[in-house]
């Protein structure tokens, strides 16, 4: 029971990393019908920048400061880039078929990654000094490192956060109803456009931070960016285009990994941890193809 | 039509889908200043069509003004962005009651306030609109995809007005409603051209209502304005009474295939 505590507990804190970028897919997916698969190179790009950041405000601050300061304007960051990607790369191909789209972003991933090992030593890079100290805490019988707990707070507080956007601002609300119906969104006057731009600001923010959070625990290197491929394993089991599935999506993959890694390592040693959400993911779609909390259009009775 | 100043002027335009279909040929329209005016038709003449031209909707349907000009108080729109012209003061409300499904009523009508600023003067906006559809605030915190369809066009037309819209085009405003609803929304279609000043041009394929509402109408048919007079003579005018009202001297509605075939032996003149 102790084994499970502790596999499932860590699994949260990971998963919460997950719901994060989850988060970021599905906005652009939900707001303007594109399937991202360049959502791993959007974290890599993230976690370098929140690095070289952090490298450079450290001696000048305390650490903890330096860290928290470079996730902000990390978010900063991510948000022109978002910006510009979009306008850039996507705006001409609104209303081009979905899988010209989808192409595009392909593309998009190679020449990010190609960007991010011209710019930065693809060997693993660590953040140091180390932030969070490594004496792990105990509660009650389940020991949590220092590290996963602080991301957990982070993320939960950018999810919070951005939640609270969807919900309470003007924009917000845009989004969600262009995501609704956009036709309907655009005759009150609402910039699809600019929808599309926020979602992909939002989606390298939430991305960025997630990488970071992951290359702190991890270290930082192309692997990181494999988190944008557990991000579809994530999305499916919430439905795509839920925001609140695609966190659930995100905390059941990160508990999943972990327990799988946990139970089924000795048996099979290797790489289940990394196979198991796909494998469930696979097994998912085919008895329940629009995810646990996926739109079916809502049918009055 | 004569007298007072014109809102909107619809000069004679041609309108194409995907660049080859040609949809409208030659729709000139016009719409006093404070005033409604009705567009009917028969399925398919192109109703929907103009009314996204005048919106700017129509490019998001890869459709295209290609001749003629529409006018906002002196001012060319046609190639304008829907956003600008929303800007501007016109607002669509699409057929079919597209309330956002997922938002709440009140957050439907929020975004009806997109364009317009803050929080104070949105609370004002919101009571005003509960002030004309009490049954909304009764619901206003339901998912609007399951509330009914009545309160569904009630959430439509509440959350234009939420955009204090100069001219607000609806499109078939009845489609779908029982009679004592139909009534009681276009009681406060009246309501709102009087007291809210807001000009109206009305789709309809309820002929009757529409010209009990509007004091003047057009008529489309297959992408032309066949006729256009005061509601009070095209109640009177035989085809009108024929074809839209089904009130032939003779009596009784006439079948889709006799009025074909009736078409055929005379068309529509001006
Ligand atoms: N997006 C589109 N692409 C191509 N053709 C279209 C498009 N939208 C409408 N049409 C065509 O244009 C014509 C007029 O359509 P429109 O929707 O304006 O008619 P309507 O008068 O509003 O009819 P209804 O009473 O059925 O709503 C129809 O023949 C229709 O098939
Ligand atoms: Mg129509």
């Amino acid at each position: 029971m102790d084994l499970f505590l502790q596999l499932f507990t860590t699994g949260i804190m990971l998963g919460s990393i997950y719901a994060l970028v989850a988060l970021g897919w599905t906005l652009i997916y939900k707001c303007s019908g594109v399937l991202n698969l360049a959502m791993g190179e959007l974290t890599l790009i993230g976690a370098y920048v929140c690095l070289t950041l952090y490298r450079w405000l450290n001696p000048h601050m305390a650490l903890n400061l330096a860290f928290i300061m470079a996730i902000l304007f990390t978010l900063v960051i991510g948000a022109i880039l978002g910006l510009l990607t979009e306008h850039a790369f996507l705006r001409k191909m609104i209303g081009e078929p979905v899988l010209s789209v989808i192409m595009v972003t392909v593309g998009l991933s190679f020449f990010f990654k190609g960007t991010i090992f011209i710019i930065w030593n693809p060997d693993t890079q660590i953040f140091t000094p180390r932030i969070f100290p490594l004496k792990p805490l105990l509660i009650g019988n389940v020991v949590i490192g220092q590290v996963y707990l602080w991301s957990f707070i982070a993320a939960i507080i950018l999810l919070v956060v951005f939640v609270s956007f969807f919900k309470y601002t003007r924009w917000g609300l845009s989004m969600q109803a262009t995501a609704d119906d956009e036709m309907a969104a655009l005759s009150l006057g609402v910039s699809a456009k600019f929808v599309y731009a926020l979602a992909w600001a939002i989606a390298f923010m939430a991305a960025g931070v997630g990488g970071t959070l992951l290359g702190n625990i991890n270290g930082l290197n192309y692997s990181v960016g494999l988190l944008g491929l557990l991000v579809l394993p994530a999305v499916v089991l919430g439905g795509l285009n839920s925001v609140p599935g695609a966190i659930a999506g995100g905390l059941i993959i990160g508990v999943l990994q972990n327990l799988t890694g946990g139970y089924l390592d000795r048996f099979f040693p290797g790489g289940v941890k990394e196979v198991a959400p796909f494998a469930i993911m696979v097994i998912f779609l085919l008895f329940k193809p629009y995810g646990i909390w996926g739109w079916e259009r809502i049918e009055r009775v | 039509m004569e007298g007072k100043e014109s809102i909107l002027k619809i000069n004679n335009i041609e309108v194409k889908y995907h660049e080859v279909i040609l949809v409208l040929k030659g729709v000139s329209i016009e719409v006093p200043g404070g005033g409604i005016v009705a567009l009917l038709g028969a399925n398919g003449a192109g109703k929907s069509t103009t009314l996204k031209a005048i919106s700017g909707l129509l490019k998001h349907e890869d459709g295209k003004v290609t001749d003629g000009s529409i006018e906002l108080m002196g001012e060319r729109i046609d190639r304008l962005e829907a956003e600008e012209i929303a800007k501007r003061g016109i607002f669509q409300i699409i057929e079919g009651r597209r309330v956002f499904e997922h938002l709440t009523v009140e957050e439907n009508l929020r975004v009806g306030a997109h364009l317009r600023g803050n929080g104070k003067a949105i609370k004002e906006r919101l009571e005003m609109v509960y002030g004309y559809f009490p049954r909304l605030k009764e619901v206003r915190n339901v998912t609007a995809g399951f509330i009914s369809g009545g309160e569904q066009q009630m959430t439509v037309i509440g959350r234009a007005m939420m955009a204090q819209p100069k001219l607000m085009l609806l499109d078939e405003p009845s489609m779908g409603l029982a009679p004592m609803l139909i009534k009681e929304i276009f009681d406060i279609i009246t309501m709102l051209n009087q007291k809210e000043k807001i000009s109206i041009l009305l789709v309809e394929q309820n002929v009757k209502l529409a010209l009990t509402v509007a004091p003047y109408a057009y008529v489309l048919e297959n992408g032309r304005i066949v006729m256009d007079d005061t509601s009070e003579k095209l109640k009177e005018n035989p085809d009108i009474r024929d074809f839209y009202l089904g009130l032939t001297d003779v009596g009784g509605r006439k079948s889709f295939r006799d009025v074909k075939h009736y078409k055929r032996r005379k068309r529509w003149l001006t």
